[in-house]
């Protein structure tokens, strides 16, 4: 490939290209752009470029972990801080869950022999294409109905005795319960992305370490967990991801004290009004940790990790 | 150093049958070389000595400690692979020092042998590189320093020359000679290059089929091999085979075929004529034959040159003999035309003679 094909491009190709980034940069830049306009600006419908700027909606967005308080608030009924820390907890905890188990069981999956092997690894896949919609009503009964302690049980009676509430301690309502959830729904792909870069690890490296000295667990953490970085790093990315904007079944298996931004965003809409300023303004908080997270993460992501390992 | 014993080693892989007992002595720091062509089971062998495949039947001892249902690290050896196997994500230094930090042995100890083995492999300028960064050649010294930095009593080589084009091969090989030298250790090789079986062992075992064929010195094997697939395997190029009826004139034994009469000498007109068959596989060497256009016809070849592949100062030509195929080695220097007929003598002692069913030498 030379300079001048560069320089050849079709027009048409750059139309295609501008195209493509305003259908995904656009609804970031409105959301940015709202998020500094009074709510009368945002539905007074000349949806233009000029209105007089304001950080008011953040103001509220954030106004339990402001050190001020804001003037237009007489009240701050958003708790955006105690949102954001449950929806990091939850979704950094999940997200190392699901890749300690899938790391470890996509490399089960790949390299030991076992019956039932391949029909383990389809199922899991097949897993994945249940819709959270479908999983919402029954995990909701069971987290609720059946996963509890008794609240006069040992257990349970202990957690009832420090953290106080009513009724048998239940998974629902809890992070553990949401955490549990977010691993089982992106376990099945994690395993399945895992697989495939455990394959690319020459058998041969496992066998030099096994000589080298290197028992069996060994062999996965000095040989193979470094070789699939990548991989982690992908799987990562998806997983937190995920965890970080899921909604639907969080909304249901939250309660007051462990409820995740997403969920917090949506208390923002009554039956009376619409804040569509705070949404936007929480909506733009929402988005920085993934961002940052992926930037992290997909510095991992160097490709070509095995290259000079054996030869071709 | 132990002696290793390999007995009655059988392997199968389902219903495939890959070893079919393989019985076997190594004499402490012996240069074993296991060579034969592809699917003959010597890697197999190898891989099981190493503990990496499971020995199906029979055993294998190590100074008659049964160890085949020991793990590879509790076997002392180190083992070269033929991909090279080197850990990407390790520098050279931390390739080589893999198997020493795994044993917790202390740092300057473990610094002192990386850098003694280093130089001994002329890696001492690249211990910080990545193997990704190292050329073929470099990879494979790095393979063979990672096996030499641990001490181990046994070492293993499947086929690590293999990857290497032609001249670096060469040049690994002397330079593996030349290593042997230094470090006296059991050393257990597996090609499939007979030349590197040849130039390196101690003791060459020719394996064909999951059977041992034959094992001795590269000199014994190549002056007597017992069979014919031994005799056709080492050697390059390899020996010319032509099928020849007996018949016996005045008390010689004769071996007449299209184009050759050979009057056979004493030694082997008794073995023949003790299998009481009528025809036998006569084996002559390409090198074994000389032009001599003044030789009495009984002990020669009347060769028609059918092409000749120069290769700098030996010409090696391809000759017809009746229905046979010959390959001769000559001086280049030697004028001939192709299309000649030529007439090539040899030794008595250098004929070979097989049993046309059987392969086997008579």
């Amino acid at each position: 490939m030379s300079d001048k094909a560069y320089e050849k491009q079709n027009p048409a190709f750059y139309a295609l290209l501008v195209a493509l980034i305003f259908m995904s940069v656009g609804p970031i830049v409105l959301m940015f752009a709202n998020s500094f306009k009074l709510d009368v600006d945002i539905t007074s419908g000349t949806g233009g470029l000029l209105f007089m700027p304001t950080i008011q909606n953040y103001e509220t967005a954030l106004c339990d972990v402001l050190w001020y308080e804001p003037e237009h608030l007489d009240f701050c009924g958003l708790k955006f801080g105690g949102a954001f820390i449950n929806s990091l907890v939850i979704a950094l905890v999940s997200t190392v869950l699901t890749l300690v188990i899938g790391c470890m069981a996509a490399y089960a999956l790949v390299r030991f022999r076992f019956m039932g092997r391949d029909a383990a690894s389809l199922t899991t896949l097949m897993v994945r294409m249940v819709p959270p919609a479908v999983l919402l009503v029954p995990v909701f009964g069971l987290w609720n109905n059946e996963f509890c302690l008794d609240k006069d049980g040992l257990v349970g009676g202990m957690i009832r005795d420090s953290f106080g509430g009513r009724g048998d301690v239940c998974l629902a309502g809890t992070h553990s319960g949401i955490i549990l959830i977010y691993v089982a729904m992106n376990l099945p792909f994690v395993i399945w992305i895992l697989q495939s870069f455990i394959m690319q690890v020459p058998r041969s490296l496992e066998e030099a370490a096994r000589v080298d000295g290197a028992g069996p667990f060994q062999v996965f953490f000095k040989i193979v967990l470094p070789l699939i970085k990548p991989g982690l790093a992908a799987a990562a990315i998806f997983t937190f991801r995920i965890a970080w904007n899921e909604y639907l079944l969080a909304s249901a298996l939250s309660d007051r004290d462990t409820k995740t931004v997403p969920i917090l965003i949506v208390n923002n809409m009554s039956e009376f009004n619409v804040e569509w300023g705070v949404i936007m303004a929480t909506g733009m908080l929402l988005a920085v940790p993934p961002i940052i997270f992926t930037l992290f993460a997909s510095r991992q992501i160097i490709t070509g990790m095995t290259a000079g390992a054996v030869k071709g | 150093m132990p002696t290793i014993r390999l007995e009655n080693l059988v392997k199968r892989y389902g219903n495939v049958q890959v070893l079919h007992g393989i019985s076997l002595e190594m004499e402490e720091n012996e240069f074993t070389v296991l060579v034969g062509p592809s699917g003959c089971g010597k890697s197999t062998t190898l891989r099981m000595l190493a503990g990496l495949e499971t020995v199906t039947e029979g055993e294998i001892y190590f100074d008659d400690k049964p160890v085949s249902m020991l793990e590879p690290k509790d076997r002392d050896i180190a083992m070269v692979f033929q991909d090279y196997a080197l850990y990407p994500h390790m520098n050279v230094a931390a390739n080589m020092s893999f198997a020493l930090r795994l044993e917790k042995r202390p740092k300057a100890e473990i610094d002192k042998k990386v850098r003694d083995v280093a130089a001994m492999l002329g890696l001492s300028d690249f211990l910080a590189r990545k193997p990704g960064e190292l050329s073929g050649g470099q990879r494979q010294r790095v393979a063979m320093g990672r096996a030499l930095t641990r001490d181990a009593a046994t070492f293993l080589f499947d086929e690590p020359l293999s990857n290497l084009d032609a001249k670096l091969r060469g040049q690994m090989r002397a330079e593996l000679a030349l290593m042997r030298q230094q470090v006296q250790k059991n050393m257990i090789y597996v090609t499939h290059d007979q030349i590197e079986a040849m130039t390196l062992a101690d003791k060459i075992v020719v394996m064909h089929g999951g059977h041992i064929q034959q094992q001795g010195t590269p000199e014994e094997l190549f002056k007597h091999p017992v069979n014919k697939f031994v005799a056709g395997f080492l050697g390059m190029p390899p020996m010319n085979f032509m099928d020849a009826t007996l018949t016996e004139k005045d008390g010689t034994l004769w071996a007449e075929g299209k184009g050759f009469s050979i009057a056979l000498p004493e030694d082997r007109a008794n073995a023949a004529r003790n299998t009481a068959r009528a025809t036998v596989t006569l084996g002559l060497r390409p090198s074994d034959l000389i032009f001599a256009p003044d030789a009495s016809s009984d002990q020669s070849l009347d060769l028609n040159v059918i092409v000749s592949e120069y290769v700098g100062a030996q010409s090696v030509l391809i000759c017809g003999c009746g229905d046979a195929k010959v390959t001769v080695e000559l001086k280049s220097e030697t004028p001939i035309a192709l299309g000649e007929t030529l007439r090539f003598a040899f030794e008595p002692d250098n004929i070979h003679l097989f049993d046309t069913k059987t392969e086997m030498a008579l």
